[in-house]
């Protein structure tokens, strides 16, 4: 096979030439892994391989000639079924314990065991009303102390009632659907559980009763965890305000102790910042050589950073290893998701040292020093002392840092939109409806090594804002369009007449930056607030969804509870789910009918543009506007 | 004459006809007893990826006359005359290459193996499973292969099959549709791997 071309493996010019120095300097990366591992096995890919009890592994022959069940007599239908549901489990899993974690930090620090004071009283009061808890006349931490114990309850409660958090934010209309269908997630952890127990050898076999369950358990991350992370980070940390950033390797400072925090959660990656922040660390970092310290974020860590503080991003997941290959940064610091184990091997050929900080997420080679809340500030102040110690061995020789980086504005949470539209959505849903901007599409993260670097994010966003749709979004994808200028007001030049007007008029990039991909729940919050506005139910909206260069199972989570939030949402990579009809037509059709969106599984961004602009003049027709 | 026939649109790539192999050609015979000998059996039959990430199952097809046989200085190749197999006396083998420069199918590696007790690499082609054929059985790749990839047999009455299906669609109206051999939601997969392969190279 011709050889695979750094042009060929990222649309990003510092990352081609950071893939060709690794190529130079023997380091192997992301893509020769995902070379050496071809072929895949294709009953892996199909969904038709199941090794859930030791009387398999089973697999199902795809052309009909071989086996047709497995030993327990599961069909290709219910093992793809359950391969589906256990990709959501994880998914949701991930999402939601993040979102346990920062509950847990509220806790402790409200029990004055942590040093995390509440930022935002503001956002804290606004989720606290929406759950019902009484805030006139009482402090804040009284406050925070029953909205804790309401989150917990999410996570722990055995009753047969909606969770309390999706019960507050979303409307009556989509309850009902939810009610009506049998998908109300009724406890965070426990709907993850029981995908886990119906998909034992000898339970549930019945494909659409799996991926119901599939649905409640995804609805518990959006409507629940992920939300639940969203909205008490933002108690915690600040809600994200409108503010400019860079983003891609070229943040990286030859002169400072570079710094990178990587991975998912703000608990940890906060007081970092704090830490590199301090004069007197800054000073040590002088002391040793250093023009100073420079601290920048790597994935969802670093949307939150850059969501928060403004902290430059360096980049998004298939550029990991690409910055220890720059040769100049002193530590990564990790925590939790998405986070390569390849890094320890790509920093040692480096000076690099890559932290890891979570208890639940070890890395061999990698130097523990492990977070725990109640020491926040003095474990932060050890890892970036670390780093600095760490200055000194940079081997210059090795040293080249890309020029590549792009301005970006970002921060719009919920509220930093609302304020920007002048306080409701009102402007908004007056160019929906004069029909200047036809609807929006949400776009969630993940890089894929089987997809060009970014290039189906962006040539999606092209395609899309040319239509005059306005696009939000988060995670990977959000990096990408920082990366590439996109959240630039001037980026609008690129949309169509109707949009290019609004995003004029009002200031904004023709698309929006979000934040990390937990807050995806700032996506459903906006769309429910938009069918408020308008009376109808989400499914009524001209929205789409789409995970372009979709990788995790997070994606198949958050892609779920699109759907099952009334989203038709768009898939670029294609999932394991091709080896049954039966659950490709429960996820693309049958969905549809029971809750109002469905997937749709389309590798060629521009055909699946197409069709996302298609479904909006559907729903644009149907609402008679 | 019998021999191991590839439908090439039939596999899937999951390498089982690989470890099958290895195990078959291994001193245990046994997947969790093999990983521990002292000479690691390594598969004879070989899954690559060709364009569009699509696999072909390549092993010896055991020709007759076969140029391997014809270059060998040594006479460590020779045929099988019960089951029309080339195979291979190690002890003979010299390693010299000869028969990895005449194959035309690229299928002649060099190992070691547990049945000479030297300390050097031998010519560790398929040996079309000659011990397991002696027992009645088919050959590892092909028991292994759940999606018809693989088939053993007369290679006439394989092939009549074929033929059979070739007739079908020449004759058939041009109003009906040709006979699909492979299923719907496979085709679509197969051509959705297709695009994002294109995609990216």
């Amino acid at each position: 096979m011709a050889k695979w071309k750094a042009e060929d493996k990222s649309i990003d010019e510092a990352t081609q030439e950071m893939i060709r120095k690794a190529e130079r300097d023997g380091v192997e990366l992301v893509w020769d892994r995902l070379e050496k591992q071809q072929p895949q096995c294709g009953y892996g890919q199909l969904g038709v391989c199941c090794k859930n009890c030791m009387a398999g592994p089973c697999r199902i022959d795809p052309f009909g000639d071989g086996p047709q069940k497995g030993v327990c007599g599961a069909t290709a239908d219910t093992i793809v079924a359950r391969t589906v549901d256990r990709m959501i489990a994880a998914g949701a899993a991930a999402h939601s314990d993040h979102g346990r974690h920062v509950v847990l930090a509220l806790h402790e620090a409200l029990e004055g065991n942590a040093p995390y004071p509440i930022k935002d009283e503001k956002k804290l009061r606004s989720v606290a009303k929406r759950l019902g808890v009484e805030t006139e006349g009482r402090d804040a931490q009284e406050i925070a102390k029953d909205v804790v114990k309401i989150a917990f309850d999410d996570f722990g409660k055995q009753d047969e009632k909606l969770i309390h958090f999706a019960d507050a934010y979303a409307s009556e209309k989509r309850k009902e659907v939810w009610e009506k269908v049998g998908v109300s997630p009724r406890n965070i952890d426990r709907e993850v559980v029981e995908i886990m127990h119906r998909t034992h050898i000898g339970v549930d076999h019945e494909p659409l009763s799996l991926i119901a369950q599939g649905l409640r358990a995804s609805l518990g991350d959006g409507w629940g965890g992920s939300l639940i992370a969203t909205e008490l980070q933002d108690v915690l940390f600040g809600t994200p305000q409108i503010s400019k950033s860079e983003a891609n390797l070229g943040v990286l400072q030859e002169d400072k102790v570079n710094i990178i925090v990587h991975g998912h959660e703000p608990v940890m990656a906060e007081k970092v910042v704090e830490a590199a922040m301090d004069p007197e660390m800054i000073e040590y970092a002088k002391s040793k050589g250093a023009a100073g310290i420079n601290l920048a974020g790597m994935c969802c860590t670093g949307l939150e950073l850059l969501m928060r503080d403004n902290i430059p991003i360096a980049g998004n997941y298939l550029q990991q290893e690409l910055a220890i290959v720059t040769g100049a940064v002193e530590a990564m610091i990790v925590d939790v998701q998405c986070i390569m184990p390849a890094l320890v091997d790509v920093a040692r050929c480096y000076h690099t040292k890559i932290i890891d900080t979570s208890p639940i997420a070890s890395f061999p080679g990698a130097t523990h020093i492990k977070f725990d809340e109640s020491r926040a500030d003095e474990i932060a102040r050890e890892i970036v002392k670390t780093a600095i110690d760490n200055f000194k061995n940079r081997v210059q020789t090795k040293v080249r840092i890309p020029k590549g980086k792009s301005e970006a504005i970002g921060g719009f949470s919920v509220e930093a939109t609302l304020e920007a539209l002048g306080g409701s959505l009102a402007p908004l849903e007056d160019a929906i409806k004069s029909g200047k901007i036809r609807g929006i599409a949400g776009i969630v993260g993940c890089n894929n090594p089987k997809v060009k670097h970014n290039s189906n994010h962006i040539a999606i966003v092209n395609e899309l804002i040319k239509n005059d749709i306005l696009v939000i979004g988060t995670g990977c994808w959000a990096t990408a369009c920082a990366e590439y200028g996109i959240f630039l007001p001037e980026y609008a030049e690129n949309a169509g007449e109707g949009l290019k007007a609004v995003c004029k008029a009002l200031g904004i990039p023709p698309a929006l930056n979000m934040g990390s991909c937990v807050d995806c729940s700032r996506m459903l919050v906006i769309a429910d607030l938009m069918a408020r506005d308008l009376g109808v139910d989400i499914s009524d909206l001209p929205l789409v969804g789409s995970a372009t260069e979709a990788m995790t199972e997070k994606a198949v989570s958050i892609g779920t509870y699109f759907v099952a939030s009334g989203i038709y949402t768009h898939l670029g990579v294609v999932p394991p789910v091709m080896g049954s009809q039966e659950v490709i037509n429960i996820l693309t059709k049958g969905a549809m009918d029971l809750v109002g969106g469905a997937f749709f599984i389309e590798p060629n961004p521009v055909k699946a543009a197409k069709i996302m602009a298609e479904y909006i003049e559907k729903k644009r027709k149907a609402l008679g506007i | 004459m019998k021999s191991v026939i590839v439908n090439p649109e039939k596999c899937i790539g999951c390498k089982q006809c690989e470890i099958a192999c290895a195990v078959a050609h291994s001193q245990t015979k046994d997947l969790f007893g093999m990983l521990s000998e002292d000479v690691l059996s390594k598969p004879r039959i070989h899954i690559e990826t060709g364009v569009d990430l699509l696999t072909f199952p390549n092993k010896c097809r055991h020709c007759n006359p076969a140029p391997c046989v014809e270059v060998c200085p040594t006479g460590a190749l020779y045929r099988d005359d019960d089951t029309d197999s080339v195979v291979i006396d190690y002890g003979k083998c010299i390693a010299c290459g000869m028969c990895a420069i005449a194959c035309p199918f690229g299928i002649i590696s060099f190992g070691k193996t547990y049945k000479i007790l030297v300390d050097r690499d031998v010519n560790v082609k398929c040996d079309n499973c000659i011990d397991r054929q002696n027992e009645g059985l088919e050959p590892a790749c092909v028991e292994a292969c759940k999606t018809n990839a693989l088939v053993f047999g007369d290679v006439n009455d394989i092939i009549k099959e074929k033929r059979k299906s070739v007739t079908l669609n020449v004759t058939k109206s041009p109003d009906e549709p040709e006979k699909v051999e492979i299923p719907a939601n496979i085709q679509l997969w197969r051509d959705m791997l297709k695009e994002m392969n294109h995609a990216n190279r």
